[in-house]
């Protein structure tokens, strides 16, 4: 070993003491304070009393700004049994509004009704729901709604008022009524007459906001019947409607559009279609799907039945105001009489209707279209009630008066003597569930249950039952209506034990019923039964007692929009209210609707301006001294002399806030001809030197000849079926073709090509430098049918509804900047000055789920990606809102959270926005909000996803049981509501699959995809628009001048 | 090497009878005076703008980006136009000192330190633009490819937008060193100087200890050059990869081959303006008319005139390419720029861009210093409907009719446009203030063969028969 010495310094080497000393010392462990003292008396060295300054600092101050907000969660004490948390519970129910009917299954989560799905069991509905359906769960959830009952606007309880209410009608012995919508409810209609019989001075008149009166009366003359037929669009090879939007809103659009979609299907091996006539006066959805359509005077309907009537009998030729109108009239004619035929009319006159059942009887449609076996019970309002019972508290004769469901002051036509004759009735008693105009002038509001609530039933069809069970205890001091007159009456059980036995009895067991109820509905097995009725009335008198149409001047029609209807609660529904209209596309407002010439001759005529800026001219209407400026949004397709007014709007803040200073009320533009409302009179119309804003969500109405949907007439799809086909081959075909074409990709990733459209397959792979990816396992698809899309809006509802897509309010429609997942895009073809030649086409438009998606490859956090059963995915939280994906994307479904809409945002008091939207954010309407799907925050981009937490929920079911998907498991919130099975959804890997057969087989012809030649791939598919029609207009330069207008 | 020899027929470059100090003295003295009333003046107004910006934005990102009037159909308004217009002024500089200093331009040398400032206070201002335009702000890290926990999560490396913060933010760095190498040998003479402590102190912290020694001088020319050579493919880079940013659409108006040349083209054309529009008034101002003479701002004219040039042709292009596609979609993008409701901006860019500079081709014209100036603005106001016209009127009518919609400025997004025109000022006031707006070594190295006073000591030689000049310039080479 060597003795050599290694040192790293000379004080090592040399052995210093000051090393020895420091070495030894090396790791030196002492505490920094002195604790040789006391310790509180201990001196700290500088540096440390800054170190644990900085650190208690930093400290307090990460405790004091990172402090989350307290948020409250009950939970349960005792899991109820049937509800577990995260799973949905679906109840079987009934939605009633006045006449308005739709079987529902409430779907609820964790005890609250968020959704409302059709009932496919019902004979009726058959599964279909309206718009307002679909959002009648959010006005369960209004903040307006009454939530105790009031004596003279100040609270009270139900002890208070049932003590005064029975005093008070019991000391009564002038004549009392019971003022209530149109009752399909049995069990109501017996606890009424209970009531009556106790106090026998009341009466129950029912009264329609929107009358049917004259088809009643018509019918009672007729028929001897004082009912409503069923109706079978389904079984009509020949469908004429003479101002009835009966795919819109007359009587039961969602029954009558499923019917009506039987006709409408085509395909190329089944090349039958029903043939629609329209004859109206504004332009309705229904008048956007008919074959043939002219226009006439409101007030010339009557006169366009009687030539149809005369063309059918005597064949006599029409001559009527215009060229169209007569061949229109005289073809329909002549489809007709060859059988088969159905003919409705919107107009509320007795001696109109008369003519009308008059031809149904000549064409033979009793017994094949129009069923007497089983009458609906839709509307029972005779008009005279409602106007003897006005005169009446006028005169100062009547001594209580009770409205359920009805709201005469903002509803009558003379909401004047209402207001006056009101103060003349000692005992007034509202059963609104808020307080609106008239329940305002009531002494006594005892709010209602809304339906979500209540127990119940309904009879839409004699024998046809359905009942109503709540999918929620009632959230506020409210009482059922019949509870009410069952206490007043002595009745000491309440309206819901009456309900339960009564049913009881009826259906024999307990078995039964809870059959009945979870089914929903009691109807008679097998086909409805068919019947026609002996016709008695008398024609000539209906025909001479037809007024003569106005000869000149303008006239106005006042009509319900597909949205709010006649308004009721529906006035408050931001929802529907934020529902772009289907044939306007204009939100939050009622306008006065004129035809493009109509707006050209009074100075407001349709311009670039109109793209351009959302401001419109307005116009004052006048009418027997009353006058109302409206703002005019033009429409083509109207009549050149008709205005039209929807009613629904005007309301006060006391309704809601999002009624508040919407619109114009339209009601007091109705009149009364001495037996029925008219909703059309004569009126005088001037621009005004104001504008006034609407806001619209489309505002170019031409789709410019753009191949983006394809429209032919069944005689050019009959004589060549390929026609599309061809036309697609033309553009895409030679990619099958290629000499580098790899054709056997197919078998090397083990994907037959069996079903499989080679055409397709090869402009998928070759059509693209990159590689193809192909999908494995599930790969989803829809397919929407033009033909059978009535533009009703109810998947934009529906879709709201379960994706929780915000309302932003009309500040931000204005700007552009809705939210809707889908659209219906609606395009106009035609001239515009012939509102004949008009011709209309929906297509609704939502996320196209591109496999090769222009957004995805150009957003650069890569938030939007693709799965591998071809949806494209939203990622909200790694998304940083740089629209690119929006910009990028062809057909503009992406939707960006322009604001803070929710509250879901990180920054406090920022809602920027429309105070008529103000209580989408309240903690009560965001009950409605699915649990299921992320609430997005500002910021971030969204769109549909193919309703990805139903596709997950139906997944997780089948594997759960161990099995695979089976076709229909999985439907979209858009799909399923569809009242016309417009939608279709799918595997389209499953060749079981409805997709599948479709794409493949059925439809192979009418198949096309939106944009197709930009290889976005998408994965949903179109099939085309046929009319029953000779020509097509849309994109025919010679006939389409829309197109090439700068509108 | 430089000929010891220019001829008369090039003008001189610095005007006056100018010896090296007073070349010195000249552009130092602003620094080491008050500034003016007139400074005083901008510079408020400046900062005043820059507050209605920071207002502005402030205000956007609290609400969100709905307080702007983009829409569901226009996703891009103001803020991309303004972000691409500020990118392209940002072109010049680089051009100026990169490009032109490889080539030798000797001319560069009077305008490149001020180009320079502007660039990078454009691509100041330009990069505000992607940011605020996000809708989730305080979440713009995602866009980097920093190492993460998620996964890990990487940005996509196909999004055009990714590219355009890489090249940005490149761009950005290259141009601020090469302008602040450049700075390096002036700061030191303003040390040299300077008079009072705190300005040695910061101008010697600020010079890195320049002392002028040969090494010092080899080492600065070295990574001049260095530098110039990266910056030339950047001044291509930068403006091609903006226009990938909507040349990798498929929106038809974007989706054009075409755009990569045409923008950089574009670029340079509403650089060299905002370069004409800054120095026509710095050298009133500072009074540095000797350096940044007529001939400069014609050298820069005829730029000007060949890229306006190039841009037109491409405009012509575009609209015989969309002609010639027969797409429907892409000639009917067309139709809508020209004829709908947005033909104001398409002929105002039209008329801005394209008509107005061929004005240039007149020598006249060319050498008219208010006519220059009123063309510079001109011509950017222009080159802002350009970008308004591309990214907007491509938009607001694309393949659906059912989304043709329309757009307008909200006054938050006109505010945030102002507030970088104040940021851009700003800094260039404290720029004038602060910094040798002239390179006063560069300027120095062109004294001798292209400044005036030197052209006089030529006439000895001028006057000299040919052969006897001929034959003394070869032997000075041997």
């Amino acid at each position: 070993m060597s003795q050599k010495k290694y040192w790293k310094g000379l004080g090592e080497l040399n052995e210093t003491a000051v090393h020895q000393e420091s070495t030894s010392n090396e790791f030196k462990g002492d505490l920094p304070f002195d604790l040789s003292g006391n310790l509180l008396d201990a001196q700290t060295p500088r540096r440390d009393f800054l170190k644990y300054l900085g650190f208690s600092t930093a400290a307090a101050m990460l405790a004091a700004s990172c402090e989350m907000p307290v948020r409250k969660v009950i939970p349960y004490a005792i899991k109820p049994e049937d509800i577990t948390p995260g799973v949905p519970n679906f109840y079987a129910s009934t939605f009633v509004d006045n006449g308005d009917y739709c079987a529902i299954v409430i779907k609820t989560r964790d005890g609250r009704p968020i959704k409302i799905e059709g009932n496919s069991k019902s004979s009726i509905t058959k599964g279909g729901t309206s718009a307002r359906v679909q959002a009648s769960v959010l006005n369960l959830y209004d903040k307006a709604r009454l939530r105790q009952p009031y004596i003279d606007n100040h609270e009270s309880t139900f002890e208070a008022i049932d003590r005064a209410v029975t005093a008070a009608l019991a000391a009564n012995t002038k004549p009392a009524y019971l003022v209530t919508g149109s009752i399909l409810s049995p069990t109501t209609k017996e606890v009424i007459n209970q009531f009556t019989i106790k106090f026998p001075t009341v009466k129950h008149i029912v009264f329609d906001a929107v009358s049917y009166s004259g088809m009643l009366q018509a019918n009672e003359a007729c028929y001897g019947k004082r009912t409503l037929p069923s109706y079978h669009f389904d079984k009509a090879q020949t469908i004429v409607s003479l101002g009835a939007d009966f795919l819109g809103t007359w009587l039961s659009p969602v029954e009558f559009a499923k019917q009506y979609s039987v006709g409408r299907k085509i395909s190329a091996s089944n090349l039958k279609m029903s043939k629609h006539y329209q004859v109206e006066s504004n332009h309705t959805t229904t008048g956007a799907k008919a074959d043939e359509r002219a226009v006439c005077r409101p007030s010339e309907m009557g006169t366009v039945a009687v030539a149809l009537y005369n063309a059918i009998t005597t064949g006599e030729a029409p001559k009527l105001g215009n060229d169209k109108l007569n061949e229109v009239v005289a073809k329909a004619a002549a489809d007709l009489k060859k059988g088969n035929g159905l003919v409705v009319c919107g107009a509320n006159d007795v001696n109109i209707q008369t003519v009308v059942n008059a031809i149904n009887n000549a064409v033979g449609a009793n017994g094949t279209t129009v069923n007497w076996a089983v009458t609906s019970n839709y509307r029972q309002g005779i008009d005279a009630d409602m106007v003897n019972m006005v005169n009446a508290m006028n005169a100062g004769e009547v001594g209580a008066v009770f409205f359920h469901n009805v709201n005469p002051v903002y509803e009558y036509y003379q909401a004047s003597k209402v207001l006056e004759g009101l103060k003349k009735v000692p005992l007034t008693v509202s059963f609104a569930e808020r307080r609106d105009e008239t329940a305002k002038e009531c002494k006594y509001i005892i709010p209602d249950h809304h339906y979500l609530e209540s127990w119940g039933d309904a009879e839409p069809k004699t024998g046809y039952f359905s009942l109503m069970q709540p999918g929620i205890a009632p959230i506020f001091k409210t009482r059922a209506f019949q509870d009410n007159l069952m206490a007043w009456a002595g009745n000491t059980t309440t309206y819901a034990q009456y309900w339960n036995q009564y049913w009881l009895t009826k259906m024999g067991s307990q078995q039964a019923f809870d059959i009945a109820l979870q089914e929903g509905i009691i109807e008679p097995t097998g086909e409805m039964a068919m019947g026609g009725a002996t016709f008695s009335g008398n024609v000539s008198n209906a025909i001479s007692g037809i007024k003569k149409p106005l000869s000149g001047g303008k006239e106005i029609f006042v009509y319900e929009k597909i949205a709010i209807g006649r308004g009721a609660g529906y006035s408050n529904n931001p929802w529907l209210l934020e529902m772009p209209d289907p044939m306007t596309k204009a939100t939050w407002d009622n306008y006065a609707l004129v035809s493009p010439k109509t707006a050209a001759d009074l100075g407001a005529e349709l311009t670039s301006i109109n793209e351009v800026d959302a401001k419109k001219h307005v116009v004052k209407l006048t009418v027997n001294g009353i006058s109302m400026e409206l703002p005019i949004v033009v429409m083509p397709g109207m009549h050149n002399e008709v205005v039209a007014v929807a009613l629904g709007y005007g309301r006060s803040k006391e309704v809601g806030r999002a009624a508040d200073n919407t619109g114009k009320n339209a009601y007091p533009f109705i009149s009364y001809n001495g037996n029925n409302f008219e909703n059309f009179t004569a009126v005088a119309i001037e621009k005004t030197e104001l504008v006034y804003p609407v806001a619209i969500t489309q505002t170019h109405l031409s789709y410019e000849g753009r191949p983006i949907l394809h429209e032919y007439t069944i005689e050019e799809f009959s004589k060549d079926p390929k026609v599309l086909w061809n036309e697609r081959e033309a553009e895409i075909g030679h990619y099958t073709h290629l000499p580098w074409a790899e054709k056997d990709s197919k078998e090397e990733t083990g994907i037959s090509d069996e079903g499989r459209d080679p055409m397709e397959e090869g402009f998928r792979e070759n059509g693209t430098l990159y590689p193809n990816y192909e999908s494995h396992g599930i790969h989803w698809g829809m397919s929407i049918d033009l033909n059978t899309c009535v533009g009703c809006g109810n998947c934009v509802m529906a879709c709201q509804a379960e994706n929780n897509v915000s309302v932003v309010g009309k500040t931000e429609v204005l700007k552009s900047q809705e939210m809707h997942w889908i659209r219906i895009d609606r395009y106009f073809s035609g001239m515009p000055d012939d509102p004949n030649s008009i011709t209309t086409v929906f297509q609704p438009m939502m996320c196209q789920h591109c496999d090769n998606a222009p957004c995805e490859n150009v957003c650069p956090v890569a938030a939007t990606p693709h799965t591998n059963e071809g949806l494209n995915m939203m990622t909200y939280n790694r998304c940083i809102g740089t629209k690119y994906c929006a910009n990028n994307c062809p057909y503009k479904v992406r939707r960006f959270n322009w604001l803070d809409w929710n509250g879901a945002d990180c920054f406090d008091d920022n809602l920027y926005e429309d105070y008529r939207r103000d209580d989408m954010n309240d903690d009560l309407t965001r009950m409605v909000l699915n649990p299921d799907v992320t609430v997005r925050s500002r910021g971030v981009m969204e769109k549909c996803t193919f309703c990805v937490q139903r596709l997950q929920y139906a997944k997780l079911e089948a594997k759960k049981a161990g099995r695979p998907l089976m076709d229909g498991e999985a439907k979209t919130a858009c799909q399923q509501s569809c009242p016309t099975d417009a939608i279709q959804f799918g595997n389209t890997k499953d060749k079981e699959s409805n997709i599948y057969k479709l794409r493949n087989k059925e439809q192979m012809e009418r198949k096309f995809y939106v944009l197709e030649q930009i290889h976005t791939l998408p994965n949903i598919n179109y099939l085309a628009l046929i009319r029953n029609n000779e020509s097509i207009v849309g994109g025919d330069v010679t006939k389409d001048g829309l197109m090439n207008e700068h509108i | 090497m430089h000929l010891k020899y220019e001829s008369f027929v090039r003008e001189p470059l610095v005007n006056g009878e100018k010896t090296y100090h007073q070349v010195t003295e000249e552009i130092v003295r602003p620094i080491e005076q008050k500034p003016g009333r007139m400074w005083y003046v901008g510079f408020f107004f400046s900062v005043a703008l820059l507050m209605l910006g920071v207002f502005s934005v402030t205000w956007e990102v609290y609400y969100g980006i709905g307080v702007w009037g983009i829409n569901r159909t226009v996703g891009w308004g103001w803020d991309i136009t303004n972000f691409v217009w500020w990118v392209g002024i940002g072109h010049a500089g680089t051009l100026i000192s990169a490009i032109l200093l490889l080539f030798r331009q000797g001319w560069r040398t009077g305008v490149n330190r001020a180009a320079e400032a502007m660039t990078i206070f454009a691509v100041m201002c330009a990069g505000q633009f992607p940011v605020f335009h996000m809708g989730r702000v305080w979440d713009a890290g995602f866009i980097f490819p920093l190492p993460n926990s998620r996964g890990p999560l990487w940005p996509n490396f196909n999004s055009a937008l990714l590219w355009d913060v890489f090249a940005i933010s490149t761009y950005f760095t290259v141009s601020l060193l090469f302008w602040y190498s450049g700075l390096i040998p002036d700061f030191a003479t303003v040390r040299d100087r300077a008079k009072t402590k705190l300005r040695k102190r910061l101008y010697g912290i600020a010079s890195f200890g320049w002392t002028g020694s040969a090494k010092n001088w080899q080492r600065h020319e070295a990574l001049s050059l260095v530098l110039a050579g990266l910056s030339t493919p950047l001044v291509l880079s930068v403006h091609t990869i903006v226009s990938f940013d909507f040349a990798t659409s498929v929106i038809p108006g974007w989706h054009a081959t075409i755009f990569p040349p045409y923008f950089v083209a574009g670029a340079i054309f509403s650089g060299f303006a905002m370069v004409q529009t800054l120095l026509i008034v710095c050298r009133r101002i500072v009074g540095l008319e000797d350096y940044i003479t007529v001939g400069h701002i014609e050298a820069m004219n005829k730029v000007i005139v060949l890229t306006g040039s190039i841009v037109g042709v491409a405009y012509l292009t575009e609209l015989f390419m969309s002609w010639y596609s027969q797409v429907i979609y892409e000639q009917d993008a067309f139709k809508w720029r020209i004829m709908g409701p947005y033909w104001w901006s398409y002929w105002a860019m039209m008329t801005c861009n394209v008509v107005s500079p061929q004005l240039f081709w007149f020598k006249k014209l060319r050498r008219n210093i208010p006519f220059t100036f009123i063309m510079s603005i001109v011509v950017n106001i222009g080159m802002w409907f350009e970008r308004f016209v591309i990214i907007v009127t491509s938009l607001y009518r694309d393949y659906l009719p059912s989304s043709w919609t329309y757009y307008s400025p909200t006054w938050p997004e006109v505010g945030f446009y102002l507030g970088t025109f104040g940021l851009f000022f700003t800094c260039f006031f404290l720029f004038a203030k602060y910094f040798p707006v002239i390179a006063i070594a560069e300027i120095k190295f062109i004294l001798k063969t292209s400044g005036e006073s030197f052209k006089h000591k030529m006439d000895v030689i001028h006057e000299k028969p040919t052969e006897q000049f001929v034959h003394e310039q070869a032997e000075a080479h041997h």
